[in-house]
Parts: C-alpha cells; structure tokens; sequence
C-alpha cells in the first residue's frame, strides 16, 4: 500500500466509522408518527401501559397485557414477578382488605369491582373476569348507547369508552380506600381520555367478518353450518357474524346485554374455594340480571369464560349453551332453548378456533407488514407482537387438533420472525419470509 | 303462519329481555364537581343551591328546579377537604352549598339522577 492510499484510508476509515455508528444509533430511535390520528393512538398506547395516574402502581396494562391478548388468566398470572402492580393488595397494607381476593385472582383470573357501590365493602362486590379490549370498534355501541365492561355499564360519566379510563382508575389504581380524588390518585384529562379512547380502538378487528367463510376444515365447516342455523345452533341471533352485535328478526340490535343464566351454573370454580363470592346482578343497581354480549372471533384464546370465568375452554363455554343453566334462563327462554350433541358442540368450538387463529394471522401479518417500513426500535416492538398472535394460532390450533399442516407452517414463520427479530441484516427478509409462512397457514385454513 | 307467530314471539321475548346502557354509577361517587367525563358542564347544572323546597322535594340551582325523587343519588363531595366523597341525603341539600346536577330528562321539573354537594371545612 502506498503512503497516500495509507493516508487516505486513514481519514476515510474513522469517517465510516462514525457514519455506521450514526446510522445504527439512528435506527434505533422510535420515529414520532406524523398521521395526527397515529399520534394520538401512539400517545394513548403509552398512557394504556405506562401511566400510574399516581396511584398505587397499577396501569391499564397491568390487567389488559398486551402480550397476553389484552387481559389475564391463571397461566399468564403465574409468570408475574411478586411485586408486579396486579398484586398490590398482598404488599401494600392500606389495600390488604376488600381491595382484592388474592387467592381467586391467582387461582382463577377474578378481579374485585364494587359495581353497585361502595358503602359495604365487605360484603358488596363483584368477582369479575377480565374482558379482553380487542375489536372494540365493533364491538360496544347500541341504539342504547354504548356498553362498555361486563355489564355493559363499566364507565362513569356518559358511560362511553372514553370515560372508562376515569372508573377503572377510581376502582383500580387506589392508593387507599377512601379513593380521594387528588390524593389517592389523579383522574385522567380531557386529553388522555381522548387518547386513551384512540387507543383501544386502533386494537383488534376494525370490521365485522361475513360468514360463511370457505372453511377447508370438515369439522371447523361444519361447526360454521351450526352456528349460523337458527334452529340448532342458534349463536348467531346474538353474535352475528361471531361478533358481539345481536341481529333480531333481520335488524341489527347492536350490542345487546343478556341473561343467559351464567349465574346459575353450578359447581363454579370460585364458589367451590369457600371464598366469600356474592352473587353478580348485572347491570343497573341494583341489577337486572344481564351481561353483555362480547365478540366471538377473539374468543378461543382468551378464556376463561364468561364475566365470572366460569369456564375454562372453548368447548366448555359452547357447552354452556346445551345446559340446564342456559336453557332456563330468559334468554334460553325466548330462543326456545339449544340442544347440542358433544360433536356438534366441538364442531362450534373448533369453528371459533379457526376463525380465531385466521385473526391471529391477520393481525400477525399487519404488524409484519409495518415492521418492514419501521426502523430498528419500532420494528423489534411490531416482531414482538408478530410473535405473540403467532403464538397464539398455533396454540389455539393445536388445542383443538385442527390443521397440522397451517401449525407445521405458522412454526415456521414464527421460527423466521424470531430470527428476524435477532437480525441486523436480513431483518426484512426473514421477516418477508415468515409472511410467506403466514400465508401458507391460512391458504391451509380457507379458500382465498 | 305458526313460524311466523314464533318468530314474532322469539323477537318481543329478546328484545324484553335486552336492557338499556347506563353510566357506571359506583365510581361516579369519587369523581369531584365539574369532572364527570362527558358529563359535567353538558348534562349537569353547576352552581350554587338558590332554593330548596322540601315538600316538593326540589332544588333550585343555576337557575334550574330539578325534582329529588328515591332514586336520585345524593353524594357529599369532600375532595377540597382531601376525605373519602360521602353518601349524602335531601338534608345535606343547603342554601349556599354549590352543587352539581345530573339531569335525566328536560321535563318540567326536571329529575335529578344525581347531586353532588361539594362539603367545605366548617
């Protein structure tokens, strides 16, 4: 090498250098969204996860994670680190009593609400679930208004979604129980509100499917058959089109509240512990009995089921519907009741798995596409979640014994996202690769 | 006919059996004067208590009579004193005192579905 090619590589080397590292830092940093709608949808997003509102620790997300389809079960509960904010009742000693049942919450997903008030709180409660937030946008409104919770009437004020943050923080976020506005928190803003509202709407199914889908599966098709007869199966009159949204003699209702005779069941889990479990009434104070409707896509991997969950499995729950419980109630009642076999019961069931994992893969998809476009930050974040539906198609497949072939792919592209993941180079094309698998899935699942 | 007699009868029993959507009333309770989302400023009267008639049972605040029925809730809002906001009564509806009032309906008089009495230290 001469001395001038020395010398010039000697100037250019540390230029590159510094550029490679400037370029690397860079794509590191989240870029702020421009779309003032993305805005307030990634300002909400922050809020949901991170704002305490000067509480006792707890945010939105620590019973709606994301990672665990916006809400909380046993499984996902037991992989929470002991001072985890959900679990603010076993250290902080203000919260200790009528705050939360511990037990019923490691054992079976149940959170306290003080629904119809709060001046016997040792004996006037709830023991809930909690609802998944996803496809809220179609998923909430009636002609009566909106309904929001497992009532239906969840949030304070006009009872909207965007006034739910505002209830949740007054019954979650506490620091004491005296619940003083100020003192044991802070109540959102107008702002966050808005945000907050943006949020948990951008979450999810934006549309309503139209069924019938070409299913290729015999049992998940036939299962489609017996939920869209209205003489047999009967769960369309309530979830149209697997929704949440009830169509009553060819008119859409919206979303309607029921009682479908849930309280009734016997043997429920939470009951069998000894543990103090007052009845649930429902809506209204006091209540009139009913729950509200919620949307069926998303259902088979987000159990337990129904507001007090009840029952653990997707085949469960559509049993449910086959029982004396159910047939008994008002709403059992007025459909003139539901008589299933067990193989037509696991056909529903294997249908709703299906349509579940074909939402999963649409939404893997999505956060595939977008990671492509994101920097290095932002994209890792979209993997992430990529991973997570992945996840939970494959899961919620192979519980059921549906489609080996679209799981031997799904496998695969969650194999090549993980990769992706890890990838400084060839992100974009292991992550084009792992939609390519995606696709393969849902070909196996239902005509294009 | 007997179908469509049955389809009628399935459609008048579910639509009975729907209910309408309320706000949730619970934790409205701990939300200050002037804070309800959605609410305040919108649907409610903010002002001071002008009258109050207690054989009628009513209320006269920012220039606005509004009935006090059972089923109206009346909360005690401590938050400037920095208490636990309080189930209040018809007693706790004094002249002077400001209030907020949630109107259900623009009937004459109006029935309140809930008031707030702000309560200052004595």
């Amino acid at each position: 090498m001469s001395n001038r090619t020395h010398c010039t590589w000697r100037v250019i080397s540390p230029g590159l250098g510094l550029l490679t590292l400037l370029l690397l830092v860079s794509s590191c940093q989240p870029v702020a969204p421009t779309d003032p709608q993305e805005a307030l949808i990634a300002k909400g997003r922050d809020i949901f996860f991170n704002e305490t509102f000067n509480g006792n620790g707890r945010t939105c997300g620590s019973c709606h994670r994301e990672e665990n389809n916006f809400t909380i079960d046993p499984a996902f509960i037991a992989t929470l680190p002991p001072n985890d904010p959900l679990f603010v009742a076993e250290f902080n000693p203000e919260l200790k009593e009528n705050f939360e049942n511990p037990r019923l919450m490691r054992e079976f997903g149940l959170i306290l609400e003080n629904q119809d008030g709060f001046d016997d709180l040792a004996n006037n409660f709830n023991m809930r679930g909690v609802p998944h937030v996803l496809a809220q946008r179609t998923s909430i409104e009636s002609p009566q208004g909106p309904r929001t919770g497992w009532s239906g009437d969840g949030a304070p004020g006009d009872g909207t979604l965007r006034s739910f943050a505002t209830g949740a923080v007054i019954q979650h976020f506490t620091k004491t129980l005296n619940r003083v506005a100020g003192v044991d928190f802070r109540l959102p803003t107008e702002e966050e509100l808005d945000a907050l509202e943006a949020f948990q709407l951008s979450l999810g199914r934006q549309q309503e499917l139209q069924l019938p889908l070409p299913l290729k599966g015999t049992v998940a098709r036939r299962g489609q058959e017996l939920f869209l007869d209205d003489t047999l199966g009967k769960c369309n009159i309530c979830h149209s089109n697997a929704g949440a949204n009830a169509v009553i003699g060819g008119q859409n209702r919206g979303n309607a509240n029921f009682n479908t005779g849930v309280e009734a069941l016997p043997d429920q889990p939470a009951d069998l512990t000894g543990e103090r479990v007052p009845p649930d009434d429902g809506l209204g104070t006091p209540g009139d009995g009913t729950f509200n409707t919620p949307p069926l896509v998303e259902a088979a991997d987000t159990g337990p089921f129904f507001h007090n969950n009840a029952i653990e499995t997707i085949e469960g729950a559509v049993g449910f519907y086959d029982g004396e419980s159910f047939n008994n109630s008002p709403s059992g009642q007025a459909v003139g009741g539901i008589e299933l076999d067990g193989t037509q019961i696991v056909a529903i069931a294997a249908f709703l798995r299906v349509i579940n994992a074909l939402e999963n893969i649409r939404e893997s998809i999505e956060f595939l596409e977008k990671s492509t476009k994101r920097k290095s930050a932002e994209a890792k974040q979209l993997l992430g979640r990529a991973l997570n539906e992945t996840d939970d198609s494959i899961q919620t497949l192979v519980a059921g014994g549906l489609h080996p072939q679209a799981v031997a792919h799904l496998r695969r592209a969650r194999k090549l996202t993980k990769e992706a993941v890890h990838s400084w180079f060839s992100r974009v094309r292991l992550t084009e690769d792992a939609i390519r698998e995606q696709q393969k899935a849902r070909a196996d699942m239902v005509e294009p | 006919m007997r179908t469509l007699f049955l389809g009628i009868g399935l459609i008048t029993t579910l639509l009975c059996s729907m209910s309408y959507a309320h706000g949730q009333k619970a934790t409205e309770r701990y939300i200050p004067i002037g804070q309800s989302p959605g609410i305040s400023n919108k649907y409610t009267y903010i002002g001071v208590i002008e009258a109050i008639d207690p054989q009628q049972r009513t209320v006269t605040a920012a220039g606005h009579t509004v009935q006090i029925t059972d089923e109206t809730r009346i909360w005690l809002d401590r938050s400037l004193q920095k208490l636990s906001n309080q189930k209040g009564s018809f007693d706790d509806l004094q002249k002077g005192r400001k209030v907020e009032i949630k109107y259900t309906d623009t009937t004459q008089p109006q029935v309140a579905q809930w008031v707030k009495v702000q309560v200052t230290a004595p």
